[in-house]
């Protein structure tokens, strides 16, 4: 089994009209036995940026810590806050200089850019990036993701749509995983600020 | 064509094969034979490679078979209860939430299924023929002693060939309620109280906290819930539905089927309240 | 580096509390060619003077504005070949921002990481300081922006400055000509003329350089020039 699996996870970013989603689900397995059901999976990086870390939770929390101190250096030399194009890069540097022992996180980033316009990306544990517009997904149930995401995502939907939409396609896809799920939770940032909501979700 | 060392996708068409010709009677009640073997020199170990079906076994494996998970089984004062999840599981991937893990063997026979669903089903089905021609042979029902044996010989002839099969026989005979633990490399255990599959750790521990010989048919049931409950709650290849039977001296009945995750928010709401009332009467108290 | 037994420092503080090497150093920027800048609203002028000892210098592989990145440039008034090490330090730098963070590197950014190197210059064994100071002009998220780096590491920002030979007086015409409201073309004939009070000599389009991230071509050069006398 992949290390990737080791924890499980599921992880979901889209975009709408003016606002962005991020959700994720809550477990914390050890392979089969699920440890913790409030297991958090997504950070603020900034007032309209966020980041999901799927992967080997040792390392998604690490990661997050890397994450911060790198932020707080920006933000102290630059005296601004960091574009969600520009974070994206700066993740895939940081993940491409342990090419040969990578952090075993598969990280995807929403934000939205200065114009208030969606962005979203994804990358694999050696920091190639992949932007869309439409949405990313990333952990143990990317192929039930994608189905769901295929099959309900619509352009320009408004933050209350993006959330329902958002919810709808992670409950279903964790639903059928076995290492995912036991609630979630959804963030949707907007001009005014980021909207979070945790999800009530099968508890098997 | 793929060669002989390697399993192609040709094991898939079942279909476009010519049928072998029926073999004899015996063949049919399952001696080995009766399915074609791989042609390499050493046919159990190639099958144990290629085609095993254990628990994180077949994780390196091209094939990845179906498994079931957690079940138990227990004697109690009124007979016994068998309880099962319904989760079927490839890997990561849930098959299937609808699966019936509790075979019905015949009217006082229920086998329970963990481990490889096909050869559960299969061998488990085979059972039933092998407990059918005793019964019009000898004219009264086999006992669950022999019943299970018939199922633990079965799988000692095919013991190394990767079979995957964690099995609880229970019935009523002449002799009262019987409960046997049968698996793939031959086992064969009595005993009042079993739980087979990757959550079975977990519904040991509620079974042993509350386990009394002497419960009610009520507390019986709800012990047998709450222990899968626990089960597909902490156990990722646990869950769905909990089917629950109960054997008699009339035979076995089924008692309930219900989601778990139902059960969950039930639980937690009773829990909640319990906890507001001890509030209440803590206040109260000074 | 500092790990020979005479790699200790050159620069050390005398009696008085002074750090000599760096006047030094100062003074030889003092000497060389003067250089300035001014603010416009729309962007920066850089200027400098670029007369030659010879007539049999080509002067165009004369060249003493760089490109850092695409949108900040670099002059300098002191030692050449020391300029020259300096501008090479901070385009590394700049592609190594980049490489980071796929977007150009600030002005503001660039001007510390510079004077960070200039300073480190001061201190190190084994080294002396540069004997330059910079005049960094670009534009960024933050708008038009210009600033000076001396040999010690010290780095101010202006809305017009000069260095080098006559950059007093520089300074003062700049104080009386300046405006807050004055565009580039604006700009460009106020950094002209300031060049030109200054000036041994002829002014001609050979020898004056300026850049608005840009090197402006001999015949824009003379056009400007033509305006301004």
């Amino acid at each position: 089994m992949s290390i990737l699996e080791y924890n499980g996870a599921a992880i979901l970013a889209m975009t709408g009209k003016n606002c962005v989603g991020i959700c994720s689900d809550s477990r914390l397995g050890n392979q089969a036995q699920t440890v913790a059901t409030d297991f958090e999976k997504i950070f603020k990086m900034g007032d309209k940026l966020m980041v999901g870390l799927p992967g080997l939770a040792t390392d998604v929390i690490t990661m997050k810590e890397l994450l911060t101190f790198r932020l707080n250096l920006y933000r102290l030399r630059e005296e601004r806050e960091i574009k969600p194009e520009t974070f994206s890069a700066l993740m895939s540097h940081i993940l491409y200089q342990k090419r040969f022992g990578p952090y075993f996180v598969e990280p995807i980033v929403a934000g939205l850019k200065e114009d208030n316009t969606p962005f979203i990306s994804a990358f694999d544990l050696i920091g190639a990036p992949v932007v869309t517009d439409d949405f990313v997904v990333g952990g143990t149930c990317t192929n039930n993701l994608y189905g769901m995401c295929e099959s309900f995502y619509r352009p320009d939907m408004d933050k209350d749509e993006l959330f329902e939409t958002m919810a709808q396609c992670l409950l279903t896809s964790v639903d059928r995983d076995a290492l995912s799920g036991w609630g979630g939770v959804v963030h949707i940032i907007t001009p005014e600020g980021i909207m979070s909501k945790t999800l009530k979700g099968r508890q098997d | 064509m793929a060669s002989p060392m390697c399993v192609g996708t040709s094991i898939l068409d079942t279909g476009a094969r010519k049928a072998p010709a029926a073999g004899p009677a015996e063949a049919q009640a399952g001696v080995p034979g009766m399915f074609g073997l791989p042609n390499v020199a050493n046919p159990a170990a190639f099958c144990s490679a290629n085609l095993g079906c254990g628990y994180g076994t077949d994780h390196a494996q091209d094939i990845k078979f179906a498994k079931g998970t957690t079940t138990l089984a227990f004697k109690f004062q009124g007979g016994i209860i068998v309880s099962v999840d319904s989760r079927s599981t490839m890997g990561p991937y849930i098959a299937s939430g609808t699966v019936k893990k509790v075979i019905e063997i015949n009217p006082y026979l229920l086998g329970t299924m963990a481990g490889g669903a096909a050869d559960c089903s299969f061998w488990e089905r085979n059972l039933g023929i092998q407990c059918r021609m005793y019964e019009l042979r000898n004219k009264e029902r086999i006992s669950v002693a022999a019943a299970s044996k018939l199922l633990s010989n079965t799988m000692s002839q095919y013991r190394g060939y990767g079979l995957s099969m964690g099995t609880m026989v229970a019935g009523w005979d002449k002799t009262g309620p019987q409960l046997y633990y049968c698996d793939d490399d031959g086992t064969r255990l009595h005993g009042n109280l079993f739980s087979v599959g990757s959550g079975s750790t977990y519904a040991y521990g509620v079974l042993d906290t509350h386990y009394k010989y002497d419960m009610t048919d009520e507390e019986a049931i709800e012990l047998g819930k709450r222990a899968i409950y626990h089960a597909t709650h902490r156990d990722a290849y646990s869950g769905s539905i909990n089917n629950v039977y109960i054997v008699k001296p009339t035979g076995w009945v089924k008692v309930h089927a219900g989601d778990v995750n139902d059960m969950h928010y039930k639980l937690a709401e009773e829990k909640a309240a319990i906890a507001a009332s001890r509030a209440g009467a803590e206040e109260k108290a000074p | 580096m500092g790990d020979s037994a005479y790699s200790f420092s050159l620069t050390t503080f005398s009696r008085t509390g002074k750090l000599l090497q760096i006047e030094y150093a100062l003074m030889a920027v003092q000497q060389g060619k003067t250089s300035l800048g001014i603010k416009a609203t729309n962007g920066v002028v850089i200027v400098t003077e670029k007369k030659l000892p010879s007539v049999l210098i080509d002067s165009d592989e004369v060249s003493k504005i760089s490109l850092v990145t695409p949108s900040t440039g670099f002059v300098y008034s002191g030692l050449g070949p020391d300029y020259r090490v300096l501008a090479r330090k901070s385009r590394k730098q700049a592609q190594a921002y980049y490489n980071i963070y796929r977007e150009v590197q600030p002005v503001g950014q660039l001007v510390r990481d510079t004077a960070g190197v200039m300073q480190e210059y001061t201190q190190r064994g084994g080294v002396r300081p540069f004997g330059v100071s910079l005049l960094v002009a670009g534009y960024d998220d933050d708008g038009p922006q210009l600033y000076q780096v001396d040999p010690s590491g010290a780095y101010f920002g202006w809305k017009a400055t000069a260095i080098g030979k006559n950059f007093v007086n520089a300074k003062n015409f700049l104080e009386k000509r300046f405006s807050e409201e004055a565009e580039l073309d604006d700009a460009v004939h106020t950094a002209l003329l300031t060049m030109r009070e200054g000036f041994e000599g002829e002014m001609t389009e050979k020898n004056i350089e300026d850049r608005k991230f840009r090197i402006l071509s001999e015949q824009e050069g003379k056009d400007f020039l033509d305006e301004a006398n």
